[in-house]
């Protein structure tokens, strides 16, 4: 399939291209063009999983229940506080050995912990190895949850916007509390959210850059082993430092990403403003 | 005394003050020399020659768009392959790829798109009536911007900006993850990251530096809340509500 690409390509372009196309098409580029489903799935799960956290976050923040109440404003401020990269990194490592503590509680001796002391984790038995994709997975959510707290306010924010008179309507018809949070609020307030949600997703997709220090052989890992000085013994050096060639195009890839989030935002906010009287 | 130097806690706190000079050193840089270059993009973006119009226009999107992350590879690995042709005969490779100055290099382009996107928005909402009222004193161009469409733009911007410097506080910490880390130049994500590969105890380390950066954007925010009060130290001030204590545990 590629072999045709590539020669209908020549054919088009001329013989000189032939080396240049060959040589991005081999193996590890190809390897490389693979390795972009890992930010697109993360991107996409990434918000999936902020959306559900961004409503669980703005439902504790406008709970009856005091408690509930005090944690929402905490994963949200927290979260927030934080730089994302610290949380980014923290999660999954908090979340391995918490697993990890309650595997030494059922597999190790006493014995085993109290000489392993100090290091981590207790026994070899309690050692949980993660794949590649368990580690894609655990980015998903930490992304998620980072994400979410930003959502968390966003979606909040729109809960209020919702007009008063609409719930007052719906309560007036008889729907319980429960009904009318979730079936007018909620449904309600994505015109109002919409925007706000964009900002996060834009912050989200950008975040995705990040995937690399999770161990994740992503874009940029790939890239800066397609660009570093590549030297053969038989061919002697193929190229010198392309590092910031294969960085640019990633540059310029996630400025396209931007551009299309852009253009169906914007599509989905005229879609959710029918029947709106809006500004502008 | 000794009780608390021993505590875990405590010491982590005092191991850490070191490497967070450095995420303050970056932010501190970044953000003077970040104004002016943010205002002069705003005003490019706003201003009626089209080509400086477009070409602000592309900076802005571009670097807002693209992850730092990927710019500060991408700027590092630049600066890197004009390193045999440039830095070295000019002797100045030393300094040019170090990550005092690069880093804060490619913070002030990054946070000057931000900035320069907020300092925009709030150009356009300048009060109009302000404006006309300038002209009909007969003021000058200059005059104009200096004395009204200016101290305008920064009143309405610097709640906005506020943000974007704490996030710009926040982003300090991809520099020594993208830039090698000379010596013992560590910042608070390094150090802790080394303090965790020691006893493996992540809730601790990453705490204590997570507590710094909270500590810091607090105070970022309460510095630069006295500048906008001062800002707007001529505006009639909002009734604030007196506080009561009348706790509602259960709504």
């Amino acid at each position: 399939m590629i072999d045709t690409i590539v020669n209908a390509l020549v054919g088009l372009l001329g013989e000189d291209w032939r080396a240049g196309l060959e040589y991005i098409t081999n193996g590890k580029h190809m390897a490389w063009y693979a390795s972009f489903k890992f930010t697109l799935i993360a991107a996409v799960a990434g918000a999936f999983f902020a959306v559900i956290f961004g409503l669980l976050g703005a439902a504790a923040k406008q709970s009856k229940f005091a408690p509930l109440r005090w944690i929402g404003s905490f994963y949200v401020n927290i979260v927030r506080g934080v730089p994302d990269v610290l949380f980014f990194i923290f999660f999954p490592l908090a979340f391995e050995q918490t697993v990890e503590y309650f595997f030494s509680r059922a597999r190790c001796t006493a014995e085993e912990i109290a000489n392993n002391a100090g290091s981590w984790p207790p026994c070899d038995a309690a050692q949980w190895y993660l794949s590649g994709n368990d580690y894609l997975i655990l980015a998903c959510v930490s992304l998620g949850l980072v994400y979410g707290a930003f959502a968390a306010n966003v979606i909040h924010g729109a809960m209020i916007s919702v007009p008063k008179g609409q719930l007052e309507a719906a309560q007036a018809y008889g729907f319980t509390e429960k009904q009318v949070f979730w079936r007018f609020k909620v449904r309600q307030m994505w015109v109002y959210a919409l925007p706000g949600l964009s900002n996060v997703w834009m912050l989200l997709l950008k975040a995705t850059s990040l995937l690399s220090l999770l161990q994740i052989a992503d874009i940029v890992l790939w890239a800066d082993r397609l660009g570093a000085p590549n030297y053969l013994a038989r061919a002697g050096l193929v190229h010198p430092d392309w590092r910031w060639k294969y960085y640019l195009a990633l540059f310029i890839f996630y400025i396209i990403m931007a551009m299309i989030s852009e253009r169906v935002f914007r599509a989905l906010q005229n879609r959710a403003s029918r029947g709106m009287v809006t500004v502008n | 005394m000794d009780w608390l130097l021993d505590n875990a806690f405590v010491q982590d706190i005092i191991t850490l003050a070191r490497p967070a000079t450095f995420n303050l050193y970056f932010a501190l840089i970044s953000i003077p020399l970040g104004f002016p270059f943010a205002m002069l993009l705003a005003l490019g973006k706003n201003s009626g020659n089209r080509l400086i119009s477009w070409l602000s226009r592309a900076y802005i999107y571009a670097f807002r768009g693209s992850p730092l992350f990927i710019q500060f590879f991408m700027f590092y690995s630049f600066a890197l392959s004009l390193n045999r042709t440039l830095w070295k005969p000019m002797g100045i490779d030393d300094i040019v790829l170090h990550p005092l100055f690069l880093g804060p290099l490619v913070l002030v382009l990054n946070t000057s798109a931000y900035a320069a996107e907020i300092f925009y928005g709030a150009l356009k909402t300048v009060p109009k009536g302000e404006i006309e009222a300038a002209r009909a004193m007969g003021m000058s161009k200059w005059q104009e911007f200096w004395s009204v469409t200016w101290p305008n733009t920064i009143r309405l911007a610097w709640p906005a900006y506020t943000n974007e410097v704490v996030f710009l506080f926040h982003a300090t910490v991809l520099v020594y993850f993208t830039l090698p880390v000379i010596n013992e130049q560590k910042d608070l994500m390094n150090k802790a990251g080394e303090l965790f590969e020691k006893d493996y105890n992540v809730f601790l380390h990453f705490s204590v530096a997570a507590l710094y950066f909270i500590v810091i954007s607090m105070m970022i925010f309460f510095v630069f809340g006295l500048v906008h009060k001062y800002l707007t130290r001529h505006l009639k001030k909002e009734e604030t509500p007196k506080f009561r204590f009348n706790p509602k545990y259960m709504r």
